[in-house]
């Protein structure tokens, strides 16, 4: 995207008289739309669209031997792709960087076992556990992709099924495990802590949420602030400015404040949702 | 993930034989209640003090500019080399670029580190040249590109902060132009005790949530900072830690980044004065 000096000029006005170029408040959000369980050969799945910005994500869980220096922890990953359909800037490797700075973030938001409890995706200590990779397929860039990844991989994992294991044999070094084969009787993700990431924006003097993608060219900086429950899982800056320290700790409370009530009309929609419903684009 | 078939990887499920020792088995809670109840780390230090460091320029002769850092037994080397055109880019940009890389030698930690660069020396690299684009004049030089190599030699702990705070002497031993002094210090957090400049035991001690009955706070915090101008150029953190604690620890990273400054420019006039004696 493109913008010359003038429409820069108008982009910072408007945020310093709390008025931002699509009417919206400093601390305003635009509109979401949630899906989950789209993809039918996945175990878990979400599609989320805020505004222009569009968002898939799947996860297939699979049988692996937990890391030696963690025997009583299953595993999870993330895969972020950033596809040319988004925008073109992503052709070829254009869109690595940006890719691996998400599935790192959330790799560090997810590490500690206070966000999320890898230790009930271990099945048999130090030598079988669920390995759940999560994908996350980037169809629209319309700014704002890191709050939009993590609310759709919080919507996926939670509506992740695990497969039932009705009972682990061990016989020598052969494992055998029992897995249900009735779809219905499957287990939960508790993903009660999950985090959800706002970025916030620094433009002119002030600081904003979710930039759409001419908000994200004029500003220098931002720092995106993962919370879980009521504390802050990860923190992480992006672009190329720097931040004066009362700034940091200001944009950190912004961060944390919208990320409470993201969080909270998060569950509510979640809530909502009958795990039976048949619904979604792809069906 | 690509491998290198021209190098000996090592067998593939290989595990580090300390994870079967008796200090591994005295476990990280048991040694933090130990340090709790005492009051005292294990190097003797106070929690707010750093470890003394020890720098160089000119560590890399081949390159442009080079530093050594030493904190106690972190050590890590950084060289900088000579502008080049960015490389496959069409278009010609106003800015100049930083291209960073954060290796771990493959002998530097506990376990044995591979050739090729893992998730976490990814995303260390991007922190690192997050940290150092606000201090780099960019627009000095348009359409290039400078490399900084940043080489773990030994590794206990705070590591990206050393390699931050080398690479910025490197940069200015290399005489690239820059607005200012950059340094960078860690901090582990778990419960109430802030580690600053932890060793790899300490960070380990704050990766992990500690069982308690109340607070379960941890988490480990990297801040960089531009001294003249009091700006915070990179912000890093992980964990699990509230609000309060956070602004807390940043005010207190903010006062060591301070104390860091000292060592940093009393090097740099070293080199300075060096030079013209040189030139005389």
């Amino acid at each position: 995207m493109a913008l010359c000096d003038a429409e820069k000029t108008f982009v910072l006005h408007g945020v310093q008289d709390n008025f931002r170029i699509d009417g919206r408040e400093l601390d305003d959000y635009r509109p979401m739309e949630l899906e989950t369980d789209v993809v039918s050969h996945a175990f878990g799945s979400a599609r989320l669209r805020l505004a222009n910005t569009d968002v898939l994500v799947a996860v297939k869980i699979e049988l692996d031997v937990p890391f030696p220096e963690s025997p009583q922890n299953g595993k999870i990953e993330f895969f972020v792709d950033c596809s040319a359909n988004a925008t073109p800037e992503f052709e070829g490797r254009g869109g690595e960087d940006l890719a691996i700075a998400i599935s790192n973030t959330l790799t560090t938001a997810y590490s500690s076992s206070l966000a999320f409890d890898s230790r009930k995706l271990c099945l048999l200590n130090g030598k079988k556990c669920w390995k759940l990779y999560v994908d996350i397929l980037i169809l629209e860039c319309g700014g704002n992709l890191f709050d939009a990844v993590s609310i759709a991989v919080k919507a996926a994992l939670w509506n992740t099924r695990i497969p039932f294991v009705k009972n682990v044999n061990i016989d020598g070094n052969n494992i055998d495990l029992d897995v249900s084969d009735d779809l219905c009787l499957c287990e939960r993700l508790d993903i009660e802590n999950a985090p959800v990431m706002v970025t916030v924006c620094k433009i002119g003097d002030k600081c904003i949420v979710d930039p759409n993608a001419a908000e994200e060219h004029c500003s220098m900086g931002s720092v995106v602030v993962a919370v879980s429950g009521t504390k802050i899982s990860t923190i992480y800056q992006t672009g190329t400015g720097s931040l004066h320290p009362a700034t940091l700790t200001e944009s950190l409370q912004l961060g944390f404040r919208v990320a409470i009530r993201l969080n909270e009309a998060l569950s509510k929609v979640l809530s909502r949702i009958r795990p039976d419903e048949e619904a979604g684009f792809l069906k | 993930m690509p491998v290198d078939h021209k190098r000996i990887n090592g067998p593939e499920d290989t595990v580090p034989y300390s994870l079967y020792t008796k200090t591994n088995k005295q476990s990280l809670t048991e040694q933090y209640e130990e340090i709790r109840k005492t009051g005292q780390r294990t190097d003797s230090r106070a929690f707010s003090e750093h470890r003394k460091i020890f720098v160089r320029t000119g560590a890399v002769s081949q390159a442009k500019g080079s530093a050594y850092i030493e904190l106690d037994n972190t050590k890590v080397i950084v060289s900088v080399f000579d502008p080049r055109e960015i490389p496959n880019r069409p278009d010609y940009s106003l800015k100049g670029e930083l291209y960073c890389e954060f290796k771990f030698a493959p002998f530097s930690c506990h376990k044995r580190r591979l050739h090729v660069q893992d998730a976490e020396e990814k995303q260390h690299s991007a922190i690192m040249k997050r940290a150092l684009e606000s201090t780099v004049c960019l627009h000095e030089f348009p359409n290039f590109q400078v490399d900084v190599y940043a080489t773990v030699l030994e590794n206990d702990g705070s590591c990206l902060s050393a390699a931050i705070t080398a690479a910025g002497l490197a940069l200015a031993h290399a005489g690239v132009p820059m607005y200012d002094i950059i340094t960078s210090v860690t901090m582990g957090i778990q419960r109430d005790t802030f580690f600053v400049d932890p060793t790899v035991t300490e960070q380990n001690i704050c990766l992990y949530p500690r069982p308690s009955e109340s607070d379960t706070e941890h988490g480990i915090v990297v801040l960089s900072k531009l001294h003249t101008h009091d700006q915070v150029s990179q912000f890093y953190q992980f964990g699990n830690v509230s609000l309060d604690k956070l602004n807390e620890s940043i005010s207190i990273l903010d006062e060591t980044c301070r104390e860091l400054v000292p060592i940093v420019q009393k090097y740099l006039v070293k080199h300075v004065v060096k030079n013209l004696q040189r030139n005389t």
